[in-house]
């Protein structure tokens, strides 16, 4: 993987800077070991942002949105998908949570950093 | 463990890992499509086979060991890893290189199970159902294959994996293994067999898990029925040591790795360290089995100090070879071009 670049540094200060929830993003970093640096698990400042987190939350977290890199027709396929899929998205909203994520998540992006977990650690209990 | 996602949970497992011929159940990849079962009870776990069958069954975990255990040594690989490596990028999981593993699993066969209900002359292909709870509307992941590969006999309905019974990740109390092929036909937390006189319908079949007949061009429309079911694996080497972005010391170094093609033998896997110009033959690993990875090294001594690219590429039974450049489909599936890492040698 490359190295991240400081043009992607400064991305990721300013997400943490205007998020509510550092704490919490400091927190969950910290729980998980990792090489390099992880990109962030949460979306990006946008006027879509509380919309979307709360249409995609419902059924899987945020890093599934943040590691996709596409341009506008793949997203909004995506959105189409999803909504078919039970995302509830206003319809005169549509199309500005395709722009939402066309323009976060485009091709031209720093490339994306998954974290690193040392272990399978959220093994379910079985009864047997 | 590389965390893809925590919800739904997916990992991948590090390449560098990829120095044993038998992938540590905690550090198999993991990939769920939906959320994992609420519970996992093995007394009250039942599998039901339906649909073509004279006499349709539910069996109970002790019903399974009643049957004789078949063990299969099974690389495993999802059909989109490799995904995070296309170009331009595609939607889905962004896997690197190692959503692969290589697992024994053990089991009664599909086929016994099978033939205990009496399958009948209709039947065409097998479909399978997990416990795994689906959100929303999304659709069920329910997958079949044919009927061909599902009565062969290494075909399983596992309920071990290397040893141990499966973990709640892999699909505890059973799965199904189809052996050599992408892992989305090995359905985890099995609960439902049903014998169907045509393929399965539904999101996963269509326009799920589905390849161009031909390759085409990003962006370009594909009609459905130009296109076919991801099935068996293809050829495919990874290097797992040196790591991409080491720095070696002069001297001699080991490349290893790992190499394996689905239903076919690995014959050959080369590396080269001068863009392809000249090859050098790896010496495979002893350890083989008929659906299994095989493990692979050759000696290197770095010629001068510098950046330098190890490519590797493999060759099987089939007469395929790993190519150079991947074949790029609208979803990602199946990403086998020349492995590459880049290493720095010291002067």
């Amino acid at each position: 993987m490359s190295k991240p670049s400081e043009n992607k540094n400064r991305v990721v200060e300013t997400r943490l800077a205007a998020s509510p929830s550092i704490f919490l993003a400091l927190i969950v970093l910290s729980a998980v070991a990792f090489a390099g640096e992880p990109s962030p698990n949460q979306l990006p400042p946008g006027a879509m942002q509380e919309k979307a987190a709360a249409a995609c939350s419902t059924c899987h977290e945020a890093r599934i949105i943040v590691q996709q890199r596409m341009g506008k027709p793949a997203w909004a396929k995506e959105v189409d998908k999803m909504i078919k899929w039970g995302a509830e998205v206003d319809p005169k909203d549509r199309d500005a949570m395709v722009d939402y994520f066309s323009t976060s998540f485009s091709p031209d992006q720093p490339p994306y950093t998954a974290p690193r977990s040392t272990t399978q650690s959220t093994q379910a209990k079985v009864r047997k | 463990m590389i965390v893809r996602s925590s919800r739904f949970f997916d990992l991948e497992t590090p390449v560098e890992f990829m120095t044993e011929w038998i992938t540590p159940v905690n550090h198999f990849y993991v990939r769920n499509h939906m959320f994992e079962p609420a519970k996992f009870d093995a007394k009250a776990w039942q599998l039901s086979i339906t649909g073509e069958v004279a006499k349709p069954l539910t069996l109970t975990l002790a019903d399974l060991e009643k049957f004789s255990i078949h063990s299969v040594v099974n690389t495993m690989e999802c059909a989109g890893n490799g995904r995070a490596l296309q170009n331009p990028k595609v939607p889905g999981i962004q896997w690197g290189k190692g959503a692969v593993g290589n697992a024994r699993f053990s089991g009664p066969s599909l086929k016994a199970l099978l033939e205990k209900a009496g399958v009948k002359d209709t039947a065409k292909h097998v479909q399978f159902r997990g416990l795994d709870q689906v959100p929303g509307k999304v659709p069920p992941f329910i997958r079949s294959i044919p009927i061909d590969k599902a009565m062969d006999a290494d075909t399983l309905v596992a309920t071990s994996m290397n040893g141990a019974p499966l973990t709640p990740h892999h699909g505890f109390p059973a799965r199904a293994v189809t052996p050599g092929w992408a892992g989305a036909a090995s359905c985890k937390w099995l609960t439902e067999i049903t014998v169907l006189d045509k393929p399965a319908e539904g999101n996963f079949m269509s326009p799920g898990y589905r390849l161009p007949n031909t390759p085409v061009k990003p962006g370009e429309a594909v009609k459905p029925e130009d296109t076919h079911s991801v099935t068996a694996l293809t050829i495919k080497s990874l290097i797992a040591s040196p790591s991409d972005g080491a720095k070696l010391k002069p001297g001699a170094h080991v490349i290893q790795g790992v190499a394996w093609a689905g239903e076919a033998d690995i014959t050959k896997v080369e590396t080269s360290t001068d863009a392809g110009a000249t090859w050098n033959e790896a010496k495979l690993g002893k350890d083989q089995a008929k659906y299994a990875w095989r493990l692979w090294s050759c000696n290197w001594k770095p010629a001068k100090s510098g950046e330098c690219t190890i490519l590797s590429r493999a060759t099987d039974s089939q007469g395929r070879v790993q190519p150079e450049a991947p074949v790029w489909n609208p979803s990602g599936y199946l990403y086998n071009a020349y492995d590459q890492v880049k290493v720095n040698v010291q002067a």
